[in-house]
């Protein structure tokens, strides 16, 4: 019991004035979470420029709607401790499991996919969105166990437990069939995996599989008609132009026709006469490429490129379980931009993922929060 | 290898994930660079999403003639020069040279004209253009052929101005029958949502037999079909269907003597104001009282339909609604309605007679004034005529004569009350029958047809329940605002008694109505029917002006027939009795004859008049004849009844008599050859040539 305030034992040190800014923040990354809002808000004016013509602000209302809570998410998920880290994933990963299969049994079709959860009140739930974040926690979670030395490549068994792990909501999406998000998961589990320091022997061996995949996929009749027209028309763009590749072509179109600086917000020709499909969500980088031109659209690569590279600065600093989720966030981030702008760009196929914090939509909006809040935890060493 | 595999993999592997996500941010932006500023092809909207816009073309509204085959509403052909946005928009000055001469020419500034052929929108105010934003714009309507010809001589300075030729609604015979005919107007909004099937060209009856039987005049639009790009320009022309001109509709109005009618009405008008009489306006309707088919129909004053053509313009409209300017647009022959005075009293003798109150052979007195209810009634001018019988009454048009048998028939009702018993009210019930308080049901809009209306019981006590506040409240007020003492203090007696005893139906009430005053009023037309059936044997018709419908081939495709509602429950016998009282023969015995003294037709007229006394005002001066007489079964029957109304010029026989007389002097040729061939109405239909010109026959 002492009356002083100060411990007499402890060693004479000065506190310095001003904190780091590290310990100011309580080991959070501002810029992180500044970045993506700042794509979440650019988000919000884009899908009211695709929206304000046919249908108000009331998109842009529900955009700004799910920014909020994905920011609560986001908060809550950064609190998460060791503990509850380890929980979540498993239990992320399970609910995920049965809302995929529910899906298969009662979803809602949109598009062709079958990817939709009504739960009434005009709410929606896709858990594929849910699922990439089980996954990836759950894996981190599965290469990070006390038993194993973080030096050496994962044990086989845990590889095969791995894949296992992979396969089923895997397969259940291609069930769907949702192949965008099929391919993003696969993808960020990818990364995690390399990362985990699993051999090259298998990583080398599942692309090759992929690839091969792939290929019977195509020759093999796996895939539906519409998804092989759109490889079609992606390979050749003249093929079918009312069709398949209309989407694509009305996407070049409007970002072609912004140049430099684009034609102002709300004043490109083509978003405003509704030419591009689906261009609130899957399209919404074309909103940017016309309105906002080189210049705006050009922004929101960077901040893509910004927030990799402080999620693979937390990967860098993070111990072996953190390192695996800040990774698989990463990878999945960089890859579902990669795809989307790709597609607006006609660079790769069409598949239907959103744009991660831009693109309208709920589910992903609140998984892209809770995946950034985790980041935050790993940067606060909470899986120490 | 050895060395390798001790060194950390994770970092290495790290750095692999590193190189990855960075090379896809660097494709992209590679791409976006490529796509937004390199691309020598720059892919743009493509011919695949053209779609059709389509210009409709109006159709010529169908023709209206009179029963002769005579056109009364034609079209005319009118010069439209239009501006094609389009090709301005393509030009390198962006139409600005164009438009600069364009305004010159038709005298107004080009920004007007810049924003006349703006296409309307949320951010475009009026001026604007309102169509379809490929339509070519109309900028000058009933163009001069000056600037048709300036235009058409220098196409080359003129490109996208085209002159196009459009068909407009004319009168040939100007303001003849417009009040029947009614107008035409561009379409609005309220019409687009009553009729989907209507475009902004169209040209819509909103009145009269225009409106009527628009659905039959319109026509159906043709349309031209134009290719348009996503941007809305125009690429090529695509199909077309030529637009129909619409029917043409037959009516049984005779020109020759709607033009007299209206010439007398205007003369009289003019007479009666030299005479020192307010006289303003009047209306004369003629109908066969055998077909039920109205032959003319004047209101004065009038208006010219042309006005509304193109649009008219609020200052115009808002005359011909102005009750300080007489109201032009109201069609007093049909719509208008007026007590009926003296002319009445047909009604009033089917009912007295028919319910044994009088009889046709004994005598009656008529002294100079009967007291009902401690008020004093009066004849005109206080005449006194002795004992006389039903037919000299009529003739003389006594007016005491007739308020002793009605006062006895509401107190006979009175007394059924105190009963328990509903009152017969036998008058009312006649006045019904004839007609009174119900539209006509003439082939014209709703609105356009005055009802009538007669006092009864159980109407004063409604009407006293929701306005007896009002009647309370201006008893109390007193009207100040009226400036004559006497007609002040009258005003306020008459509120104060409605607001105690307003509901009150009283013996006075009957004997006004008796004699068509008091709260009785009746249209021109309304006359007319009832006069109709004392001549055809008590049918009580649904009169038409329509007659036929005939389309592009001159075929018949409707034929417009009117139709009997009631009859009358009168006999034939006291039908004859009052034909016979009422026959102008009889010469000094009858009111109305005393214009027709001396005429070579005097022997086959009967008529009525009627001066019926308005509060506040000089009274209106009627009169109702029928001619030429005939007898069929010892019957008299007649081809016209003639109703001559004219508003504050004194007695029948002063102003409707002389009216009146000059059309039957047309009718029977007194000066001449007769204005209607054989003096009686047409009865076949005029034949209409198929290339839609109508030829007379």
């Amino acid at each position: 019991m002492t009356l002083l305030a100060r411990d007499p034992r402890a060693p004479f040190v000065l506190t310095p004035p001003v904190l780091p800014l590290e310990r100011r923040n309580r080991g959070y990354d501002v810029l992180l979470s500044l970045v993506a809002l700042a794509l979440a808000l650019t988000g919000a004016l884009l899908v009211w420029a695709a929206t304000r013509d046919a249908s108000g602000q009331s998109f842009l209302w529900r955009h700004l709607l799910n920014v909020v809570i994905a920011t609560v998410l986001m908060v809550g998920a950064a609190r998460l401790d060791a503990r509850l880290l380890r929980l979540f994933g498993p239990v992320v990963y399970l609910l995920s499991l049965f809302g995929l299969l529910l899906v298969l049994a009662a979803g809602t079709r949109v598009n062709g996919a079958k990817a939709w959860l009504h739960l009434g009140g005009g709410f929606e739930l896709q858990p594929s969105e849910f699922m990439k974040l089980g996954l990836i926690v759950g894996m981190a979670v599965l290469f990070s166990r006390h038993d194993q030395d973080e030096d050496l490549p994962p044990r086989t068994r845990d590889v095969l437990l791995a894949l296992g792990l992979i396969a089923v909501p895997l397969g259940l999406i291609m069930l769907q069939p949702d192949l965008g998000s099929a391919m993003v998961l696969g993808c960020a589990v990818f990364g995690v995996l390399v990362v985990a320091g699993v051999r090259a022997r298998w990583t080398v061996g599942l692309l090759i599989l992929g690839v091969l995949g792939s290929v019977l996929a195509v020759k093999g009749g796996v895939l539906h008609a519409y998804q092989l027209d759109r490889f079609k028309s992606f390979m050749d763009p003249s093929v079918d132009p009312q069709g398949a590749a209309y989407n694509v072509n009305q996407a070049h179109i409007a970002i072609a026709a912004g140049g430099l600086f684009g034609t102002g917000l709300f004043h490109g020709p083509q978003t405003n006469g509704g030419f591009v499909p689906e261009q609130q969500t899957d399209f919404i980088f074309s909103v940017a490429g016309e309105e906002l031109g080189l210049v705006g659209a050009g922004l929101i690569i960077a901040l893509f490129a910004v927030l990799c590279w402080r999620g693979l600065r937390i990967a860098r600093e993070a111990d072996h379980a953190g390192r695996l989720v800040a990774v698989g966030v990463v990878c999945w981030f960089g890859f579902q931009a990669f795809q989307n702008i790709g597609m607006n760009l006609g660079l790769t196929p069409v598949t239907g993922v959103p744009l991660p914090f831009v693109s309208y939509g709920g589910s992903s909006m609140f998984a892209q929060g809770l995946a950034i809040g985790l980041l935050q935890a790993v940067r606060r060493r909470a899986l120490d | 290898m050895a060395e390798l595999r001790r060194q950390p993999l994770t970092p290495r592997r790290l750095g692999i994930v590193v190189a990855l996500v960075m090379s896809m941010m660097l494709t992209l932006f590679a791409r976006l660079y490529y796509v937004q500023l390199i691309d020598p092809h720059k892919p743009v909207q493509s011919a695949h999403l053209l779609h059709d816009g389509v210009i409709v073309v109006p159709a010529p509204r169908g023709l209206i003639v009179d029963a002769r085959g005579r056109t009364l509403v034609a079209n005319t052909s009118a010069q439209v020069i239009t501006v094609d946005r389009d090709l301005l928009q393509q030009r390198a000055d962006g139409g600005k040279g164009v438009l600069d001469r364009l305004a010159a020419l038709l005298g107004r500034s080009p920004a007007l004209l810049g924003k006349q052929i703006t296409p309307c929108s949320p951010k475009v105010p009026a001026p604007c253009w309102t169509g379809e934003p490929f339509q070519p714009v109309p900028v000058a309507m009933n163009a001069p052929t000056s600037t048709v010809l300036a235009i058409s001589e220098h196409r080359e300075a003129f490109p996208g101005v085209a002159v196009q030729t459009v068909t407009l609604p004319s009168y040939p015979y100007g303001t003849l029958a417009s009040h029947v005919l009614g107008y035409t107007s561009e379409i609005t909004a309220a019409d687009k949502a009553r009729n989907t099937q209507l475009s902004d060209a169209d040209t819509i009856g909103v009145s009269g037999l225009e409106q009527q039987y628009d659905a039959l005049l319109r026509g159906v639009d043709g349309r031209q079909i134009v290719e348009l790009n996503p941007q809305g320009l125009t690429v090529r022309a695509g199909g077309s269907t030529p637009a129909k001109q619409g029917d043409t509709l037959v009516t049984s109005i005779d020109l020759d003597l709607q033009k007299l009618a209206e010439q007398s009405l205007a003369q009289q008008l003019r007479d009666s104001r030299a005479a020192g009489k307010p006289a303003t306006g009047g209306a004369v309707l003629v109908m066969n009282p055998n077909t039920g088919r109205i032959l003319a129909a004047a209101s004065s004053p009038t208006y010219d339909p042309s006005l509304f053509v193109g649009g008219i313009s609020n200052a115009d409209y808002r005359t011909l609604t102005d009750p300080a300017a007489g109201t032009p647009l109201l069609d007093r022959a049909i719509a208008g309605e007026y007590a009926p005075g003296s002319t009445f009293k047909l009604i009033t003798s089917s009912s007295l007679v028919m319910h044994h109150e009088i009889n046709t052979h004994d005598t009656y007195p008529c002294p100079g004034s009967v007291t009902i209810d401690g008020r004093v009634k009066t004849n005109y001018d206080s005449e006194v005529l002795g004992d006389i019988t039903l037919r000299d009454a009529l003739g003389y048009s006594c007016d005491t004569f007739f308020y002793r048998p009605t006062a006895d028939e509401y107190y006979r009702d009175q007394t059924r009350i105190d009963n328990g018993k509903s009152a017969h009210e036998y008058l009312q019930r006649m006045a019904a029958a004839y007609g009174v308080g119900r539209a006509p049901g003439v082939d014209l809009p709703a609105g356009e047809q005055a009802s009538g209306s007669y006092a009864d019981r159980e109407t004063r006590l409604a009407r006293w329940r929701t306005d007896r506040a009002a009647y309370c409240a201006a008893a109390r007020a007193g009207y100040r605002s009226v400036a004559d003492t006497a007609q002040r203090a009258y005003l306020t007696e008459l509120a104060k008694e409605n607001c105690t005893d307003g509901w009150r139906y009283r013996a006075g009430d009957n004997a006004d109505m008796s004699i068509g005053q008091g709260e009785t009023t009746m249209s021109p037309l309304q006359l007319a029917i009832a006069y109709s059936a004392l001549l055809n044997g008590g049918r009580i018709w649904e009169p038409t002006l329509g007659w036929a419908v005939v389309d592009g081939n001159g075929d018949v495709v409707q034929k417009i027939r009117p139709k009997v509602r009631n009859h009358v429950p009168v006999s034939q016998r006291l039908f004859d009795y009052i034909t016979k009282s009422l026959d102008f023969s009889r010469g000094w015995a009858v009111s109305g004859a005393f214009a027709y003294i001396g005429s070579k037709y005097q022997n086959r007229l009967g008529g009525k008049t009627g001066t019926a006394e308005v509060f506040g005002r000089k009274d209106t001066s009627w009169l109702v004849s029928w001619g030429p007489t005939h007898k069929r079964h010892g019957h008299t029957r007649a081809d016209f009844v003639i109703v001559g109304m004219v508003e504050q010029a004194g007695t029948g026989a002063t102003a409707a008599g002389p009216m009146l007389k000059r059309i039957w002097d047309g009718i029977f040729g007194a000066d001449g050859k007769p204005i209607i061939p054989g003096s009686r109405p047409e009865r076949r239909l005029p034949r209409i040539d198929p290339q839609v010109k109508v030829a007379g026959r």
